[in-house]
């Protein structure tokens, strides 16, 4: 793996860190211009009783403060889990110019999991997707959230028997993660 | 114009609300497989089954519950008669097993049915064998001596067909796939969960939101005008209704004409701003254009003066309605970033900050009887919040509180929305995202705003099928013919391959994202079809952007 790439991704795993701290589902990501970190997100949709403020979101809204929006088409994304529909479309609208994730997301991705928002027929151009950068280090973010109760939710279901699973099945996570050069 | 004069301008639209049909429906797996079909003798039936079940354990996964074990022979598709009534028993000596997959060896089913083969044939009448739905009227069967069967007979033919691997979506499917291919079964309820919504709910929440839908829309098309001609925005807006706080039905018509009244059971209403945003310190698009009325950018699509989703009517309502979940306090960082911009926005987020009872002095108009008795403010979550279950949540709406009920007893029928506690529950009051309610919109929403109004709970989503976008998330197939499909429809295999086929000349595609069974979170989903309208005018046709 390219040295910047595994940089950048362990930047979004440090977001997705600080957002299970705060008790968010942890997601964090980071876009990268010029080798150059130009915003950070993490979930909110917890805090700000949102359910649309995913890290995309909020990561490009702090870039947006300092730079114009022509500057997605230059930007990469750094995000340690697949981009949900909603943000797949989102990164398609702002013209982003490749994704890399850690892990795919089988309820609700949209770079190629469920659906492939990212090459899909679109009045937008299509961009690149390169998936299982730090793959596992996502999935025990997401698995060390997962066994938490959600006590935001009307009625939390109960988890206390669950244990934190540390093993990995080795396959490739997803049909579209080709990436061979990272 | 002010608010409430628009409010009272409002001419409603007039049509139908129609639910988008889920891509399930429109494009059914229709999944088929090989099974093998054995003739045993029909008093042996249990026995056989208990022998499968025990040699070859089903795929709990494919139970097939849809398929019939057995069919006598005047179940038998008239295609396969000739092969399998060719051995010529009688309906009361035989029944046919089947055995779908996982296909067992045919060596060791056919040693395992051995023990079951039909009684040594009689010599009878002279039958008919397609003459049979005289069977269940037959009498006892002669006493055949089935222990005594004949090497001869022993061997069990097996005969391959072709089965549907799917449970049938309609009673018609199932009886065309019994007629040509092996008896099915229709189950209403189970296989339907996560292919479309369950009949009875979809349908109570369209009577229960038709009679005011063409209000909400023609409001939802206001903010869409204010938007627009502000500047700030496109032609696009949203009004979010709480049906909770619906006037109970009797009463829907009365009242309804009369001054604002109708609009009791909005929370929020938004318009799009994309052109209202400043990005990397530089002016604003609207503040670039300069003056008032419509950006010039409307007329095309150019992504660098699009802004961005956020800034789309839907997400900008879902973030007015979090707002005050939150209770941010004015001048926020948050309010800040995401302000408010429309006229009538600012009179339903100041509507949602007052009782109930001091909204109607506000507005003038008697809807009367809804005195919340000195429990507005610190109401109890009300039993919706405390239910998660999907089927439940919907489930809920389809009767009032009970409360709500008795206060209008008490007020002599007069109406009035149902009144319990504050428009929009805080977080501490058990507010949760957009839990169950509804969205009414001008414009069929962008992909992203689609999964943003699932991630946000919302109960349904409406629009009109005028407001149809290429760039849109909800439509499931192309307008096939103006008459609307019904719920429940019995067509759905002709319907889609009129759809199919107009997919290869597409310029969109069809996603149906409010309910697909893939994802985690659905939503019901209409299209308003307004009377009498050509397909000609759909903003299909106009300027492609995101809605």
């Amino acid at each position: 793996m390219d040295s910047c790439h595994a940089y950048f991704m362990k930047q979004a795993l440090i977001m997705g860190e600080k957002a299970l701290e705060t008790g968010e589902t942890p997601v964090g990501c980071v876009l990268v211009y010029n080798n150059k970190i130009v915003g950070s997100g993490m979930n909110d949709t917890n805090k700000s009783m949102n359910g649309t403020r995913h890290a995309e979101f909020i990561a490009i809204e702090q870039m947006l403060e300092n730079h114009p929006r022509t500057l997605l088409r230059s930007t990469d994304l750094y995000v340690t889990v697949e981009p949900c529909i909603m943000c797949a479309s989102a990164l398609r609208q702002y013209q982003i110019r490749t994704v890399y994730f850690g892990c795919g997301n089988d309820r609700f991705g949209g770079t190629g999991s469920i659906l492939s928002l990212h090459s899909d027929l679109s009045i937008d151009p299509p961009y690149v997707v390169h998936g299982g950068l730090f793959r596992e280090e996502a999935i025990m973010l997401l698995r060390r959230f997962y066994i938490q109760e959600n006590e935001n939710a009307p009625k939390p279901r109960p988890k206390k028997h669950r244990e934190l699973k540390t093993s990995f099945q080795n396959s490739v996570p997803d049909s579209q993660s080709s990436s061979p050069t990272i | 114009m002010d608010a409430e004069n628009i409010l009272r301008e409002v001419q409603p639209l007039v049509g139908e609300v129609v639910p988008i049909r889920s891509v399930q429906e429109t494009r059914p797996v229709e999944e088929y497989a090989g099974a093998y079909v054995a003739e045993v003798n029909v008093k042996t039936a249990s026995k056989v089954i208990k022998a499968l079940d025990s040699a070859f354990p089903r795929d709990s996964s494919h139970p097939l519950n849809h398929l019939r074990r057995f069919a006598k022979h005047n179940q038998i598709p008239e295609s396969l008669r000739p092969a399998l009534l060719k051995e010529g028993y009688l309906p009361s000596q035989t029944i046919f097993v089947l055995v779908p997959s996982p296909l067992p060896a045919p060596e060791a089913l056919q040693t395992l049915l051995a023990p079951f083969v039909p009684p040594p044939r009689e010599t009878p009448l002279p039958q008919t064998p397609t003459a049979g739905p005289s069977l269940p009227s037959t009498p006892a069967p002669p006493p055949a001596a089935a222990e005594t069967t004949t090497p001869a007979t022993s061997n069990i033919t097996l005969h391959t067909i072709t089965v549907p691997m799917q449970p049938p979506l309609t009673p018609t499917q199932a009886e065309h796939w019994s007629s040509k291919m092996w008896p099915v079964v229709f189950n209403p309820a189970a296989p339907r969960a996560l292919i479309a919504p369950p009949p009875q709910i979809l349908s109570r929440v369209r009577d229960a939101i038709a009679p005011k839908a063409g209000r909400y829309l023609a409001l939802a098309q206001a903010v869409a005008a204010q938007a627009e001609r502000s500047g700030l925005g496109r032609g696009v807006g949203a009004v979010v209704v709480d049906p909770e706080l619906e006037p109970v039905p009797e009463d829907s018509t009365e009242g309804a004409e009369e001054g604002s009244s109708w609009t009791d059971a909005i929370v929020a209403v938004a318009g799009d701003g994309r052109y209202s945003r400043r990005e990397g310190g530089n002016p604003a698009q609207a503040e670039i254009a300069g003056g008032s009325g419509p950006s010039p950018h409307c007329g095309t699509y150019n992504a660098d003066w699009e802004g961005g989703p956020e800034l789309h009517a839907l997400m900008r309502a879902v973030e007015l309605i979090s707002s005050k979940r939150r209770e941010d306090k004015p001048g926020s960082r948050r309010q800040k970033i995401r302000p408010v911009l429309y006229g009538l926005e600012e009179y339903f987020l100041r509507k949602s900050d007052v009782p109930l009872s001091s909204v109607e002095t506000e507005t003038g108009t008697g809807t009367g009887g809804a005195d919340e008795e000195g429990e507005d403010a610190v109401a109890p979550p009300p039993e919706k919040y405390q239910k998660t279950t999907e089927t439940e949540a919907h489930a809920i709406h389809l009767h009032h509180h009970k409360e709500a009920d008795e206060q209008k007893v008490e007020a002599g029928g007069s109406g009035g929305a149902g009144g319990v506690g504050p428009r929009i529950r805080s977080r501490e009051q058990g507010g949760y995202l957009c839990n169950d309610l509804d969205v009414y919109l001008s414009h069929e929403p962008c992909i992203c705003c689609c999964m943003g109004l699932l991630l946000s709970r919302f109960r349904a989503v409406i629009f009109p099928r005028r407001g149809r976008m290429v760039s849109g998330g909800l439509a499931s197939e192309p307008v096939v013919k103006p008459v609307p499909v019904e719920a429940g429809s019995d067509h759905p295999v002709e319907t889609a391959e009129g759809g199919t086929e107009d997919a290869s000349t597409k310029n969109r595609e069809y996603y149906g994202l409010h309910w697909r069974k893939e994802l985690n979170w659905r939503a019901l989903g209409f299209e308003f079809v307004a009377a009498g309208e050509s397909e000609a005018t759909s903003a299909e046709t106009g300027v492609a952007f995101h809605a």
